[in-house]
């Protein structure tokens, strides 16, 4: 409890409700992100994961309550200004364009460009060598970098998702399921992947959501149990066990006071 | 890494890819070395500039309709934006006792063009952006009014008589070629580097491969939208005041017809209809595939009823090799 209280708290979220028609998906949700940790979310389909995702990475607009960043309030009135903030997310769907090749996926929105008699002409030779290095750094190859994402395997399309978190993942990152649509082998490069991020960027912070408790349990420091748009309780993942874990998520504990 | 049997796998079907990516231009040819070696007066300089020459409308239609349909749209209403300014720009420029009256000057006739194009570009993006109509049932209903509203307000007559600086793009030939057909490949240039290398052009094929990521992104796609159909509207509106300037004038029923041919030469030229897919070249390849079919018939004397039946044809073999493109995948 102590050593936690040493670290900045990176962003907050205080009474975040979200409502859709009759459905409330969150209700009343607080918690606290510190730098440098990698925090896990978890709970049944329908406890609000994925609505919380949305709100953080500016998807979504909550209908009451505040989020702070570094403690000053903001408010994300798209993807594009939490992207501003360095929050960085990655979709369970992997958000890529299957008529595109690799390079352009990798830098969807970001794409290095300069002006041109007014127009903003795309740089793609230097785009294409970036990608060369930022593939070298994920560690899966690529053998055509000019062919259509839809003909690539699983594991390349991977590739362009880690990539893409890798190279711009600044301060928050929210992983969202992301080891779900993938094999073994590629499931085990990105938790890898994910622990070396976490060791070489000491002031970032990674959200982790998954229904896998092993994964949980491998690679987060601190556990957020969610039930029915709720925080059910907050565990130190080395203060707690699968058998506790689980019970929170099917509602065997009552809701817990106590935040940590 | 790998060994060399996979990577002659791989590289066969990245070979047939391409092959089928770029087929337009070899059945473009094999048409063109037919229809000369077996029609008589088909191989001819005059018979060649002419093909060029009947592609330019189609062609510069194309243009517009490709960017929509790469975005995820449709735009159904450019063969009425395309008349509906012909008979504008007539109505306020031409001498004809039919006329307005005003005798504008062209280049005010001009602005009016351009005008009716972005107007009607941007009638069709409020649909499709605010409401959530589909584009198909937008602007199947644009392209009912817009025509039927400037045969409206102009009273439906035909109109002739155009002054020189109207009519020039057509009159001016350089090595007996029209300006306009110039005038067309400037634009494919132009269009096509947009496409391809601009941050715009790209973010139309992001849009129009996956729209829910380009939104997680933080691309505008509201704002994408209404500028593709814009450049639509604009491009066809432009096509019209060649139309008028070629014609001399104008009729009511000009340009009928345009809309499925340049749907046919956009599907032969690889753009998809299901959107993300396709580029300029194809759609030029797809024009000129359509308009060298127009001469061989018109040349052999066959009846006009079978273009029609062929053009029906050639769109469903393009779309099977776009599906045998996928077999190759």
């Amino acid at each position: 409890m102590n050593s936690e209280q040493k670290k900045n708290v990176l962003l907050r979220l205080r009474n975040i409700s979200k409502h859709f028609g009759s459905v409330t998906a969150l209700d009343k949700v607080s918690i606290e992100i510190y730098e440098d940790e990698i925090v896990g979310l978890v709970g049944d389909n329908g406890a609000g994961k994925s609505t919380m995702i949305k709100i953080i990475s500016g998807n979504i607009a909550p209908d009451e309550g505040s989020l702070y960043y570094k403690e000053k309030e903001i408010h994300l009135k798209n993807p594009s200004d939490a992207r501003k903030l360095g929050i960085e997310t990655v979709y369970q769907d992997l958000a890529i364009c299957n008529n595109l090749d690799s390079v352009s996926n990798l830098f969807i929105s970001r794409e290095i460009y300069k002006n041109v008699l007014g127009l903003s002409v795309l740089n793609v030779n230097e785009m294409k060598n970036r990608a060369k290095k930022i593939f070298d750094k994920v560690g899966i190859h690529i053998p055509s970098l000019s062919e259509k994402v839809e003909y690539l395997s699983g594991g390349q399309r991977q590739a362009v998702v880690l990539g893409r978190f890798i190279e711009w993942g600044k301060k928050i990152i929210l992983l969202d399921e992301p080891t779900a649509a993938l094999g073994v082998r590629e499931t085990r490069k990105v938790l890898d992947l994910i622990k070396q991020v976490k060791n070489e960027r000491r002031d970032a912070s990674i959200m982790f959501i998954s229904h896998n408790l092993q994964q949980i349990f491998e690679i987060v420091d601190r556990i957020i149990v969610m039930r029915h748009g709720k925080i059910i309780g907050v565990r130190d993942t080395k203060k707690t066990d699968t058998d506790e874990i689980v019970s929170m998520i099917t509602g065997a504990i009552f809701v817990d006071k106590s935040t940590r | 890494m790998n060994t060399s049997k996979r990577k002659s796998s791989l590289d066969y079907k990245i070979v047939a890819r391409g092959f089928l990516n770029n087929i337009v231009w070899i059945i473009f040819l094999l048409l063109m070395i037919t229809f000369s070696a077996t029609i008589y007066g088909f191989f001819t300089v005059a018979n060649y500039i002419n093909i060029i020459y009947h592609s330019v409308f189609i062609g510069i239609l194309a243009i517009g309709q490709t960017f929509v349909l790469i975005s995820g749209n449709l735009d159904l209403s450019v063969e009425s934006t395309a008349a509906g300014s012909a008979i504008l720009s007539v109505w306020l420029v031409s001498t004809s006792q039919y006329a307005s009256g005003y005798q504008l000057n062209t280049w005010i006739g001009f602005l009016a063009v351009i005008a009716l194009g972005t107007l009607v570009g941007a009638f069709n993006a409020f649909f499709v952006v605010k409401l959530k109509i589909n584009s198909f049932l937008v602007t199947l209903s644009s392209y009912i009014f817009v025509r039927a509203a400037a045969i409206w307000i102009t009273g439906g007559y035909g109109m002739q008589g155009l002054p020189k600086d109207f009519r020039f793009i057509d009159m001016t030939r350089l090595f007996s070629i029209p300006l306009m057909v110039y005038l067309m490949f400037a634009m494919f240039i132009f269009f096509e580097f947009l496409l391809k290398r601009t941050r715009f052009g790209r973010h139309v094929y992001i849009v129009g491969g996956n729209e829910s990521a380009a939104n997680s992104f933080g691309i505008n796609v509201d704002r994408l939208i209404f500028k593709v159909f814009i450049l639509s509207g604009i491009v066809a509106s432009l096509a019209g005041w060649l139309m008028a300037a070629r014609a001399n004038g104008s009729v009511a029923a000009m340009g009928r017809g345009f809309l499925f041919e340049v749907l046919a030469a956009v599907v032969i030229g690889g753009v998809s209809l299901q959107g993300g897919i396709g580029s300029l070249v194809g759609a030029f390849a797809g024009a000129l595939i359509l308009s060298c079919i127009h001469s061989a018939l018109n040349l052999s004397a066959v009846s006009p009823f079978i273009t029609n039946f062929i053009q029906g044809i050639l769109i469903i073999v393009a779309v099977s090799l776009d599906a045998l493109k996928r077999l190759f995948r």
